[in-house]
């Protein structure tokens, strides 16, 4: 085993989701269009339009992220990847009514077993799901629980309520009980309320990787690894330097406050250590790298860290340049591979060369 | 060190004092608002969610026991339980009663005012080791700037004191004469903990636990510190410096590994932003030190402070009467005798030019 | 290694050519009446820097003061967005500080805020050097065909 890269975005256009709604919901997108405000309105992304330049596809009707053919050419292929997990954001932000929500989630999963997970036998998808209405999530992942290239279900970062609220308990018990980790990736409607909205795309990206701190917080806080005891989240394309200042924190502030938290039986970072992952990229880049190896093994993260390009998208990691010599042998497979090979129980070795042509859903 | 552990003789950069309750702040308000704080049975709740008096940071176990819950609102109390134990050198008091819910700007300018006249007469007056942050309306810049431009000037105040939360980070340019006006009189700014409650505090809800309330106010001192360089605040205002206050500081060296990262790509959007955030950043601000928050060995908090570049940043603050149930003293430990100098005294000297500060006199 | 790009009447201003120069991909640029080539591979992760945007210089007198001056075009890699001179390769970060730094420390109390001093702009200011150097290339025009030097 090479390569495991967590986080790779495909990405479908509106007439691609369109195609797997039903009627209803259909007619509502051609109607009225997305309602929820998108952030990339609020933040144009200032560099290349968000995404890599060369990633936009040769094709009508295509964009970033939407080709396959396109993505195994300059990720699959290029980087020799073993598995690449995709996770599908169109349905991060999606404030519509809940009919509507779920229909389009359901469609982001159709669009995801029909276009990507049988074309290239390395790809696996995330389960999207109308994350503010828990029953329904939980319908959607139970549907897809017997279809194993569906690897884990998806969230992201910001949601109407902290992501540890009980609100949220249903999805990461579904998950739990189909063996699936949940992937909190970044973004969803964030709504800036701490210190009120930034001006600038440049506060917004790097408040990605201050906006997961309050999540992984409430997670903890909530007692979410106490009510779900197996639950498995990773936390994506936040960075990882910053979690070792948080086990701080959170450690601190339990020894003072435990008589308030009932539910929690361990300290903090003893949560974080059992059940919580990170996805590389963005990774941070200090002027000394050997002060990166210091942020990981402050915050026991050796065992936890998991590749990440983000392809297509702008600020993308390459698997042969984003890791810092400094990172040992035994660190560097650890990230590239092993780590998320035990999380996702792929096999440790490569299976034999087959067609690419994909597996198929049990 | 003291036996409850203050750093004797130190600039002691965050002291909590507060009025007890508005009957102290009515002579310093006009008629109207000591009739509308009647009518409108006004609670002086300043930070009652950020320090409810049963809460363990609000204060330590001896201080509940001889009823020293809530900040001192008289000089004799000030006295009595603090500067008669940890003899500091100098002492900035921060009143955060300001920090206020209401949205009345009128009202908001009006308490800030009688704040300010409070503190003067209450503690400025009685002892020049002391020194103030100047409290101002967190919902009206207009009157923020106006009651900078009243008593500013008072040798007594050295910053303008600004809560971590609010509705606009502080960098945005509606806030920029507020910082015109605090630079024409040497002020500088302190980002203090907590703020205005009422919406959430994160961006993604509402919190249901002081741990998390508690907590945040890490992410959102990040989150301002980002707006002070990408509006180019310190463009603008080269001499201004801004302290943050109970917000931690282990934090920061992973925020700027990211923030300089991500400048490299997008500087073209905010293109006065000439230098690296990072360099901004170890420039114009400084953090104290309560909470610390530390690495759990001495090999982590050496590291800690390679990462921080040493200890030029940090700035020594007892935060009496809050209690965080730790101590800085772990890292100072590791220090020289004169990097510990600098966070004891120096660094906090140099920040409010105290050797410049005129010994103080009644108004 | 010479390599016979285009007849210069097949290539006018404004547009670039990618070329296989034995086992380096190099891109050849025409802007004006000159011609530039820069290796096709950003020294910071191996984009393919040729395929990004050409982008003018951004200057800013002031916060909320950008402008776009008139200096060469650079080359911005089409991943991470690393900029570089097309003639010498250098990366740069940050914008080009305007010709005199102005402080607004003339600000009247409660007065506009932009009575800031506007020294004369000449655009001609500092530019801050990257830590990356891309390879450059001659490009030359010989009987009318626009020849690459390798």
């Amino acid at each position: 085993m090479k390569l495991i890269d967590c986080d790779v975005h495909a990405q479908a256009t509106e007439p691609m989701l369109a195609e797997h709604l039903g009627p209803w919901a259909r007619a509502q997108l051609e109607r009225y269009g997305r309602r929820t405000p998108r952030t990339t309105d609020w933040y144009p992304r200032a560099r290349n339009g968000g995404m890599r330049v060369d990633a936009w596809p040769d094709k009508p009707g295509h964009i970033w992220g939407s080709d396959p053919e396109l993505l195994r050419e300059q990720l699959l292929d290029e980087y020799d990847v073993d598995y690449a997990i995709l996770e599908v954001l169109s349905g991060q932000d999606c404030y519509d009514h809940p009919d509507f929500a779920r229909e389009w989630n359901h469609a982001i999963n159709e669009w995801q077993a029909e276009t990507w997970l049988g074309f290239d036998s390395r790809l696996r998808g995330t389960i999207a799901v109308a994350h503010e209405y828990p029953d329904l999530a939980v319908k959607e992942i139970e549907e897809r629980a017997d279809d194993p290239r569906f690897v884990a279900v998806l969230l992201p970062a910001s949601a109407a309520e902290p992501l540890g609220a009980p609100k949220y308990w249903p999805i990461y018990r579904a998950a739990t009980e189909c063996g699936r980790p949940v992937v909190v990736h970044t973004g969803g409607y964030v709504d800036h309320r701490g210190a009120g909205y930034p001006s600038f795309y440049l506060d917004y990206h790097v408040g990605n990787g201050i906006v997961t701190q309050g999540q992984l917080t409430s997670m903890v806080a909530g007692g979410l690894f106490e009510e779900v005891p197996g639950v498995r989240v990773v936390l994506t394309e936040s960075g990882v330097a910053w979690v070792a200042a948080l086990r701080w924190s959170l450690d601190a502030a339990w020894e003072l406050m435990r008589a308030d938290h009932p539910r929690l039986t361990r300290p903090p970072s003893h949560y974080l250590d059992e059940h919580v992952w990170f996805t590389t990229q963005p990774i941070e880049e200090p002027e000394d790298p050997s002060h990166l190896v210091y942020a990981i093994d402050q915050a026991h993260l050796r065992d936890k860290l998991l590749f990440a390009t983000d392809y297509p998208h702008w600020d993308f990691d390459s698997p042969t340049q984003a890791l810092p010599r400094v990172i040992d042998k035994e660190l560097r497979r650890k990230i590239l591979c092993e780590n998320a090979a035990d999380l996702y129980g792929f096999p440790r070795e490569r299976p034999e060369p087959a067609a690419t042509a994909g597996v198929q859903a049990s | 060190m003291s036996a409850l552990g203050y750093q004797l003789g130190a600039v002691d950069c965050d002291i909590h004092v507060a009025p007890a309750a508005y009957s102290d702040l009515l002579p310093y308000l006009s008629d109207y608002w000591r009739q509308y704080i009647s009518e409108a049975a006004v609670r002086l709740t300043g930070v009652g969610h950020a320090y409810p008096p049963g809460a363990p940071v609000t204060a330590t176990a001896q201080a509940r026991e001889r009823g020293w819950a809530t900040p001192p609102s008289t000089y004799e109390q000030l006295a009595e339980r603090y500067l008669d134990e940890a003899q500091p050198g100098h002492v900035v008091l921060n009143c955060l009663a300001g920090f206020d819910t209401h949205r009345n700007p009128y009202f908001s300018a009006a308490v800030a005012g009688a704040l300010n006249d409070w503190v003067r007469e209450t503690f400025l007056r009685r002892d020049d080791r002391l020194r103030a942050s100047l409290s101002v309306s967190p919902v009206s810049p207009d009157d923020a700037t106006a009651e900078i431009e009243r008593v500013g000037d008072d040798p007594g105040f050295v910053q303008v004191l600004l809560p971590v939360r609010s509705d606009l980070p502080w960098g945005h340019k509606n806030n920029h004469a507020m910082f015109a006006a605090a630079r024409e009189r040497s002020l500088q700014v302190a980002l203090h903990a907590w703020g205005r409650a009422g919406r959430s505090l994160t961006p993604s809800g509402f919190t249901t636990t002081y741990l998390e309330d508690y907590l945040a106010n890490q992410p959102i001192a990040q989150a301002q510190m980002l707006s002070f360089v990408s509006e180019g605040v310190f463009e603008r205002f080269p001499d201004l410096r801004v302290m943050v206050t109970e917000c931690g500081f282990a934090w920061l060296p992973t925020l700027l590994w990211r923030f300089d990262k991500d400048w490299k790509g997008v500087w073209r959007e905010v293109p006065w932003v000439k230098d690296l955030p990072s360099e901004y950043v170890g420039r114009h601000f400084c953090l104290t030190t309560a909470p610390a928050h530390l690495p759990p060995e001495d090999t982590g908090r050496a590291q800690l402070l390679e990462m921080l570049g040493g200890p030029a940043m940090l700035v020594y603050a007892s935060d009496f009467p809050h209690d965080h149930g730790d101590s800085v003293a772990p890292l100072l430990d590791q220090l020289s005798a004169e990097d510990r100098a600098g966070v004891l005294q120096n660094t906090a000297a140099a920040f409010y030019g105290l050797d410049a500060v005129r010994t103080y006199t009644s108004p | 290694m010479r390599v016979v790009v285009a007849p210069v009447s097949e290539f006018p201003p404004g547009e670039r050519r990618i070329v296989q120069a034995g086992s380096r991909s190099i891109g050849v640029f025409r802007v004006g009446d000159r011609f530039y080539g820069i290796r096709n591979r950003c020294p910071h992760q191996g984009g393919p820097l040729c395929r990004g945007h050409l982008l003018d210089d951004a200057v800013a007198d002031a916060p909320g003061r950008p402008r776009v001056s008139e200096n060469p075009l650079r080359i911005a890699c089409p991943w991470h967005g690393w900029e570089y001179d097309l003639e010498t390769g250098q990366s740069f970060m940050g914008a080009r500080q305007a010709g005199v730094r102005s402080y607004g420390v003339a600000v009247q109390a409660g007065g506009p805020l932009l009575a800031e001093i506007e020294a004369a702009q000449t655009g001609e200011g500092e530019l801050r050097p990257g830590p990356y150097v891309a390879e450059t290339f001659d490009v030359r025009v010989q009987d009318d065909y626009v020849v690459l030097e390798v």
